[in-house]
């Protein structure tokens, strides 16, 4: 069997050069070379989706622990939603309570949250980060 | 066995109905372009007799494919308005000739406009880039595109009935009615919690900043939305995301990086401090580029709204195009550069 990465380089391939040359109508060619570009990113998804997740579960796990320890803050901090929805919800909570924390609190916090939310964003851009000429 | 007519043939029946004085109507290089992300469009010439004279005009023809990038806040209708509404300003549009309702005729609304004689090079590609690159040399591309932009800002938007898009109340109310149009997009098409959107569309609430000066937006002022002839824009198109709001928002994008991929020059075509001085003395307006920094992560964040819209529509199999299928890797990217801007 060829492997899933050498198929879909050969794939890729054939768009470019033989098919896509072929199309005379502008919209299908133009749907031609963008399936060859949409099958280079499926190539990267597939060789990095699992350990994206674990990294993505361990920085959400330090978030919480750094997070419990600052005053004030602790309360906001929730275990059991260790996941994008529950920091979804923790950074709603931090903004509705940026008055009863106070600015220096909520700055920190926030400042501990975007560290996070980069280490999550670097995660998802082993993907999606450009690769293009 | 009767064959059902082609969309070529439906359109130059409905012409046929417009124009009933002309005889012998044919459509001649018939285009179904590929460029429109929210609309199908077809660009053609009609021929015909009338009255004894031979008449050519080309016309382009914009139709609701049903469900479009921006779903709900698409509008053909009022950009049919709005076309209209500005035939008689200086700013160089298009003429509007007819907007359709009935889904009977073509299976969705339409409208049927003119057909201006020019280019609109894409500036991503690299011939696109070259183009604006040779035109910002010889400096006469760069002076209209300025030009243009004034015109709309310059334009006494009441008089010429275009407050029926919507105007905003005072202070920071366009800034927060921007946020929640696009926020509602963003709530029609997520399907993953994307918590840096999250954190991007808090900060924006809370630091929205008011506007000076209520003008007509153009909303999405770029090169690749002006069609070029001589060196001049000949029209200003792609009518979706017009506003009655601050004039920097328009300016911030034309400042934005999100438009100039690799080219030193604004939009591909114009030096910043040319822009920058030669708007200020057309429009008498100071550009506040602390205000214009907040619309340019604002824009991030619409971006991050239309490819979230562009690939839930082809995830939920309701839109075929597989350039939506590629902009879901455009949200992490877009996502990078607001979050850089936000200093993390």
């Amino acid at each position: 069997m060829i492997p899933a990465n050498q198929l879909l380089s050969e794939i890729v391939t054939s768009i470019r050069e033989v098919i896509a040359p072929a199309i005379s109508e502008p919209y299908p060619k133009a749907q031609a070379y963008m399936a060859a570009v949409i099958l280079e990113f499926v190539a990267r998804q597939v060789e990095e989706r699992s350990d994206i997740e674990e990294q993505k579960h361990a920085a959400m796990l330090e978030l919480l622990r750094d997070l419990s320890q600052l005053p004030g803050v602790n309360r906001l901090v929730r275990g059991d939603e260790l996941n994008e929805i529950g920091l979804n919800k923790l950074i709603e909570h931090l903004y509705a309570e940026r008055g009863r924390l106070g600015e220096e609190t909520f700055a920190a916090a926030n400042r501990r949250v975007r560290q996070t939310l980069r280490k999550l964003l670097d995660q998802e851009l082993k993907v999606a980060g450009k690769n293009e000429d | 066995m009767a064959t059902s007519p082609t969309v070529q043939e439906k359109i130059a029946g409905y012409l046929q109905s417009k124009i009933p004085r002309a005889r012998n109507l044919a459509l001649s290089d018939f285009v179904h372009s590929a460029g429109g992300w929210s609309h199908e469009i077809y660009v053609f010439f009609a021929t015909w007799n009338e009255d004894g004279r031979a008449m050519r005009q080309g016309f382009c023809l914009r139709k609701d494919p049903g469900i479009s990038l921006l779903r709900e806040l698409s509008n053909l209708r009022e950009q049919f308005r709005v076309i209209k509404a500005l035939e008689p300003t200086p700013a160089p549009t298009p003429k509007a000739y007819w907007y359709e309702e009935d889904p009977s005729l073509l299976g969705g609304p339409f409208f049927v406009m003119e057909k201006v004689e020019g280019e609109v090079p894409n500036p991503w590609s690299r011939a696109g880039k070259q183009f604006y690159a040779d035109a910002a040399k010889r400096g006469k591309l760069p002076r209209s595109f300025v030009e243009a932009l004034a015109s709309l800002h310059n334009l006494d938007w009441r008089t010429h009935g275009l407050d029926f898009i919507g105007v905003p109340g005072d202070g920071k109310d366009f800034a927060l009615r921007e946020i929640a149009k696009w926020e509602s997009l963003i709530d029609q098409s997520i399907r993953k919690p994307e918590p840096v959107l999250t954190e991007l569309l808090l900060w924006l609430k809370a630091n929205a900043p008011e506007t000076r000066r209520l003008a007509f937006v153009h909303g999405a002022y770029r090169t690749g939305n002006l069609i070029i002839k001589d060196d001049q824009i000949a029209a200003i198109i792609d009518w979706e995301l017009q506003v009655i709001g601050d004039p920097m928002y328009d300016v911030a994008y034309v400042l934005s990086n999100l438009n100039r991929e690799g080219s030193p020059l604004l939009s591909c075509v114009v030096e910043r401090e040319f822009f920058l001085d030669y708007y200020q003395q057309l429009t008498g307006l100071t550009i506040d580029l602390e205000v214009c920094r907040y619309y340019e992560i604002l824009y991030m964040m619409r971006s991050t709204a239309f490819w979230l819209s562009a690939s839930g529509l082809f995830a939920e199999g309701r839109n075929k195009d597989l350039r939506l299928a590629r902009t879901t890797y455009s949200v992490p990217v877009v996502l990078d550069m607001a979050a850089k801007a936000l200093g993390f």
